[in-house]
C-alpha cells in the first residue's frame, strides 16, 4: 500500500504538472460558472429554478468529462505507446498498479474540479442546494464511475495514439458542449435536446441536476439503471479488449 | 558455474510467420551473453518469450529455473530489464523516475548511488526528456539495476548513440560485469559484442546460426574480425 501511494503521488504530480487537466478540468468550469452568473445567474432557466441553480450540477460534471474522456484514454494510450505499461510486466508489480494510479489521478482531478465549482458557487455566488447534499454526492459518484468506464473502454478499443486522439476529440467535445455541461440544456431547441439525450453524460447531468434541485424526477431510476448498465458493460469490454502494448 | 537462464526449443509465430524458430541456449551465472542478429531477426521476441511477456507456441524459457510468466514476483525481484526503445512519462524528472521504479521492489538499491555510478548525479532534478541520448541510456541501465538484480536484460541499449556515448555505456557495463552481474544483451553492433560479450549467439530469421565465444565464432569463419565473420554467417556478401 505504501509503495502504491508512492507511485500514485508521483503520477499525481505529473498530472498536475502537465497543466491540461488544471485548465480543462478546473479553470474552465470555474470560469464558465462565473460567466453564466454574470450574464444570467438569477434569471429563471425553467419552472422555479435559476440559471445558477441549473448550471451548478452541470458544471460540476465538466471535471468528470475532462478526466474521463481526455485524461484517462490519453494517458493510457501514451503509456502504452511508451512501453511504460509493458515495462511493469518486467517488475514484481502488476501493471494494474499504474492503471490504478492513473484512474485515481483522474478521479482526484474530477474531485478538485467539483470542489472548486462548489466553493465558488456557495461562497461567492450565494448558491444553496435545495436537494440532499449526500444524495447529490452519490449521483456525482455514479456519474463519475460510469463516465470513467467509458474512458477505459475508449482506451481499450483504440490501439494507437492517433486513433485515441481522434476518438477523444470526437467524444470529449460533443459531451462538453451538447450534454448541458457547459451550455445550459434548457437553452437547446427541442431537436437538439433529443440529440443531447443520447449522450451518456447528459443523463448523468440530468440525474445530478434533479437531485441538486430536490426535484421529483419520475425517470430517475431509469437513469440510474442506465448508468449502472453503462458501467458494467464498458468495464467488461475494457477488461476483455485491453492490450498492454 | 551454473546456468541462470535456460531456453529450450523456443518457437513463436505471428500470423503464420515464424519469428522465433526452435531457439535453445543457456546463460551461465556472471556471463555477458550477446544475442546478435539483424533488425527483425527475432531478438526482442526471444527476450519477450523468455521473460514471459509473450506466450511461446512451444518450448520453454526459465530464469533461475522458474517460468517468469507464472513466477513474476519471484523472478523480477532478482532480474532487471531495459526494453527496446522504451521511453518515460512526459515531464518526469530523473529523481521522480528513480523513486517510481524503487517503489516497485521490496529492497531497492539507493538510487543516488546508482546515479553516481553512471555519472548522472548532477541530473537528479533534470527532466528525463531533456537528457542527451547517452545520458538517457545510462539512466535506462541505472533503472534496470534499481532492484540490484542478479541478471540484467538490455535490449539494443546503444542503438542510436554516437561512438563516444556508446563507449561510455560500455565502460559502465564492464564495471557491472566485474561485480558479477549476469548481462544478457542484444545488439547489432559487432564492436559492442566483441568488446563486452563472453559468448555470443547469432540468429537470423528466428533460427540459430551459430554460438560460442567471440574467438570461436571468428575462428570458425574464414575471416579475422567479428564483423566480417558475422556477415559471412548471415550469408551476406562481404564488400570492401
Amino acid at each position: 500500500m505504501k509503495r502504491f501511494l508512492k507511485l500514485y503521488m508521483i503520477e499525481q504530480k505529473l498530472a498536475l504538472r502537465s497543466g491540461d487537466m488544471l485548465l480543462f478540468g478546473i479553470a474552465m468550469p470555474v470560469g464558465i460558472m462565473i460567466l453564466i452568473n454574470m450574464i444570467a445567474g438569477q434569471k429563471q432557466a425553467g419552472e422555479g429554478f435559476t440559471y445558477l441553480e441549473s448550471s451548478f450540477a452541470s458544471l460540476i460534471a465538466v471535471g468528470i468529462c475532462a478526466a474521463a474522456f481526455m485524461g484517462i484514454p490519453l494517458t493510457i494510450a501514451d503509456y502504452r505507446d511508451k512501453k511504460i505499461l509493458k515495462h511493469f510486466f518486467t517488475t514484481p508489480c502488476s501493471p494494474m498498479w499504474i492503471l490504478g494510479c492513473d484512474v485515481l489521478c483522474a478521479g482526484v482531478t474530477a474531485l478538485l474540479s467539483a470542489i472548486s465549482v462548489a466553493l465558488i458557487s456557495v461562497v461567492f455566488l450565494g448558491y444553496e442546494m435545495k436537494g440532499n447534499v449526500l444524495i447529490f454526492m452519490g449521483s456525482w459518484m455514479l456519474t463519475l464511475v460510469s463516465m470513467f468506464s467509458i474512458g477505459l473502454f475508449m482506451a481499450s478499443l483504440c490501439r494507437t495514439i492517433k486513433s485515441v486522439n481522434a476518438v477523444t476529440s470526437l467524444v470529449y467535445f460533443p459531451m462538453l458542449f451538447l450534454s448541458g455541461a457547459t451550455i445550459p440544456y434548457e437553452l437547446f431547441p427541442s431537436g437538439l435536446q433529443k440529440v443531447a439525450n443520447v449522450l451518456p453524460l447528459t443523463q448523468g447531468i440530468k440525474l445530478m441536476k434533479a437531485v441538486s434541485m430536490g426535484a421529483e424526477l419520475e425517470n430517475v431510476w431509469k437513469i440510474i439503471v442506465l448508468l449502472v448498465g453503462i458501467t458494467v458493460i464498458c468495464t467488461l469490454i475494457s477488461v476483455k479488449a485491453f492490450r498492454w502494448e | 558455474m551454473s546456468a541462470c537462464i535456460e531456453v529450450k526449443d523456443l518457437t513463436k509465430s505471428f500470423n503464420g510467420r515464424v519469428v522465433v524458430d526452435g531457439i535453445t541456449f543457456r546463460v551461465e551465472e556472471g556471463e555477458v551473453f550477446g544475442l546478435l542478429g539483424h533488425n527483425g531477426a527475432g531478438k526482442s521476441t526471444t527476450i519477450d518469450l523468455l521473460l514471459g511477456l509473450k506466450k511461446p507456441d512451444h518450448g520453454t524459457g526459465t530464469v533461475f529455473g522458474l517460468d517468469p510468466a507464472t513466477n513474476r514476483k519471484a523472478v523480477f525481484e532478482r532480474v532487471g530489464v531495459q526494453l527496446q526503445s522504451s521511453t518515460y512519462q512526459n515531464n518526469i524528472r530523473v529523481d521522480e523516475l528513480c523513486k517510481e521504479m524503487s517503489a516497485l521492489y521490496e529492497k531497492p538499491e539507493d538510487y543516488h548511488r546508482l546515479l553516481q555510478f553512471f555519472s548522472l548525479e548532477n541530473f537528479e532534478k533534470s527532466k528525463v526528456n531533456k537528457l542527451s541520448g547517452g545520458e538517457r541510456q545510462r539512466l535506462s541501465v541505472a533503472l534496470a539495476l534499481i532492484n540490484n538484480p542478479e541478471i540484467v536484460f538490455l535490449d539494443e541499449l546503444t542503438t542510436g548513440l554516437d561512438t563516444a556515448a556508446r563507449r561510455e555505456v560500455w565502460r559502465h557495463l564492464r564495471e557491472l560485469k566485474k561485480k558479477g552481474t549476469t548481462i544478457f544483451l542484444t545488439t547489432h553492433y559487432m564492436e559492442e559484442a566483441e568488446s563486452l560479450c563472453d559468448r555470443i549467439f547469432l540468429i537470423k530469421d528466428g533460427k540459430k546460426i551459430t554460438e560460442g565465444t567471440v574467438k570461436d565464432v571468428i575462428e570458425n569463419s574464414p575471416y579475422e574480425n567479428l564483423e566480417d565473420a558475422y556477415l559471412w554467417y548471415m550469408g551476406e556478401e562481404i564488400t570492401r
